[in-house]
């Protein structure tokens, strides 16, 4: 058990050493959704000043981690004093048997920020609340960003055709980590509903 | 509307055989292990749902094959008979727990669900409860005694010493919310009982337990305010409670179901509870399902049919089978 201050930056914001970008963004959404002065998971368990102090450790840790070098910095600083990154496995406890009994995961919902169904719409609200520009994604995905905005602004007419179209989705899907079966899916469900109307 | 949409279409596989089975339409039955499984049913608050949960959940495992014996240890207001459609029964606990009967088999009552068995509370027991610590302890011991594969243990409101030793007794506690300020306040209120309870029965030392016992307290002398300056403190005075204490909140895992969620939003509460318990006890809440809110729910009691056998295509419906089939393949 380790008070706020003891708390790595990625214990701060529940992500693995290896987090990726998007994953910490994604936790730090979290975290400030949590943690809010509003918030009522944190209503009469912490005080006030507790919560000033857990998010400025938020957003302190968001910036290093999000900043390659600093994030680079601080995993040199900090393990070499510790002994090495922390891993997934070290913060479980000992002695697995009773441990198996009551772990039980969330079932029937992994924590995505949207959950559709996917439309052009709802895909750049899942963008802009990750805070990831379409220039990002246009080249992590190698897709034209005219295409990428067209997508989004459901502009179907200036859409390639459906195979080039599935494989776009797919890509996008995956880079924002969203299930591509489903974006593909429900995408085109109302882009022919659209085209219906 | 999303979130009843994202209910049923992330019926696990086990979840939409369950569904299945009890709308029999030839799923077979899926015995698990002989390892028997203790839930306790609790959170603080009445009216959120622990009996409805209980008794609904109690039935999809029994659907499933396992023997189930639903235990209301809603001491005082006992009325899981009812969320099951049976009039109130002629036997309860208070007829083991004032000797009329030599075993606790003996006051089970079958219900019209095979496999599945009700024993009902004791308004008795209210009275008893604090003062006759070894009555209470013999009944803990008889019921996790009884010869079944699951038994769930429906708690009442209220953080006394009983209600949080019927919670402890179990394999997993589960703490049912709803997505509200006064549930959550009260939920928080009742972990923090039981996790403080279960820390002072892990420690040898009485100045460590008085230590704890004070720390309940957030206006404390010593200044504690969180479970982690209270491991700080007890160093102080024993090095040896101290590290037990820390490996008891490694192993402490409550469990968390959020009833009558209404949005998206609501569901990610049961997220920030988990950090937010992450962050304040240093335990690992496991978020183990949520219930839409659904008028079928309230239905289903005022006709004092079960959910599931009387509505099991209805979203809450589905949503309990999902949790009872996570709790099943937990075996």
């Amino acid at each position: 058990m380790k008070s706020i201050k003891d708390q790595t930056y990625y214990e701060i914001l529940e992500v693995s050493p290896t987090a990726t970008a998007k994953e910490i963004l994604r936790a730090y959404e979290h975290a400030k959704e949590t943690f809010h002065a509003d918030s009522m998971a944190v209503y009469s368990l912490f005080s006030e000043e507790e919560v000033e102090e857990i998010q400025k450790a938020i957003e302190e840790a968001f910036r290093v981690l999000m900043d390659e070098a600093l994030r680079r910095s601080y995993d040199q600083s900090h393990f070499q004093t510790v002994g090495g990154p922390p891993t997934e496995k070290s913060s479980e406890p000992p002695g697995g048997s009773k441990e198996k009994k009551t772990s039980l995961s969330f079932t029937g919902l992994s924590f995505n920020i949207e959950d559709g169904p996917y439309s052009g719409k709802t895909l750049r609200r899942v963008r802009e609340r990750m805070g990831i520009e379409l220039q990002t994604i246009s080249k992590e995905t190698k897709i034209n960003i005219k295409i990428l905005e067209s997508i989004e602004e459901e502009v179907f007419e200036k859409l390639p055709t459906l195979v080039y179209l599935k494989g776009f989705l797919k890509s996008y899907a995956r880079s924002l980590g969203l299930d591509p079966q489903k974006v593909i899916e429900e995408y085109i469900h109302s882009m022919e509903e659209s085209k219906k109307e | 509307m999303w979130v009843f949409a994202k209910c049923k279409a992330c019926l696990p596989q086990a979840g939409t055989k369950l569904v299945a089975y009890i709308r029999g339409i030839g799923v077979g039955q899926t015995q698990t292990s002989n390892r028997k499984m203790i839930w306790t049913i609790g959170g603080g608050k009445g009216g959120s749902g622990k009996s409805f949960i209980t008794a609904n959940i109690g039935i999809c495992l029994a659907k499933l094959g396992d023997r189930v014996v639903l235990v209301d240890a809603d001491l005082g207001g006992a009325n899981l008979h009812t969320f099951l459609g049976i009039s109130p029964p002629a036997f309860s606990l208070s007829d083991f727990i004032k000797k009329r009967v030599p075993h606790l088999r003996e006051v089970l009552i079958p219900t019209a669900v095979p496999n599945l068995q009700l024993l009902t509370g004791a308004q008795d027991l209210l009275n008893a409860a604090d003062s006759k610590n070894v009555q209470k302890k013999k009944l803990i011991r008889s019921i996790q005694s009884l010869d079944s594969h699951t038994i769930l243990v429906d708690l009442g409101a209220g953080n006394s010493l009983s209600v949080l030793d019927f919670f402890l007794m179990s394999d997993g506690g589960i703490l049912v919310v709803t997505p509200e300020p006064t549930s959550i306040e009260n939920t928080y209120r009742f972990l923090k009982s039981a996790f403080y309870r279960r820390l002072r029965q892990s420690v040898s030392s009485s100045s460590v337990k008085d230590l704890i016992d004070s720390a309940m307290d957030r206006k404390n002398e010593m200044g504690i305010q969180n479970p982690h300056d209270l491991i700080k403190a007890v160093k102080r005075v024993d090095e040896g409670d101290a590290q037990r204490m820390i490996d008891e909140t490694k192993i402490f895992h409550p469990n968390l179901i959020l009833n009558q969620v209404r949005s998206k939003k609501d569901i990610e509460i049961g997220f920030s509870i988990r950090s937010a318990c992450l962050k304040y006890f240093g335990i690992h809440l496991h978020y183990l399902g949520y219930v839409v809110y659904d008028q079928e729910v309230n239905n289903s009691i005022r006709r004092r049919r079960p959910l599931v056998l009387e509505n099991p295509r209805s979203r809450a419906a589905q949503c309990v089978m999902e949790i009872a089939s996570k709790l099943a393949n937990s075996h």
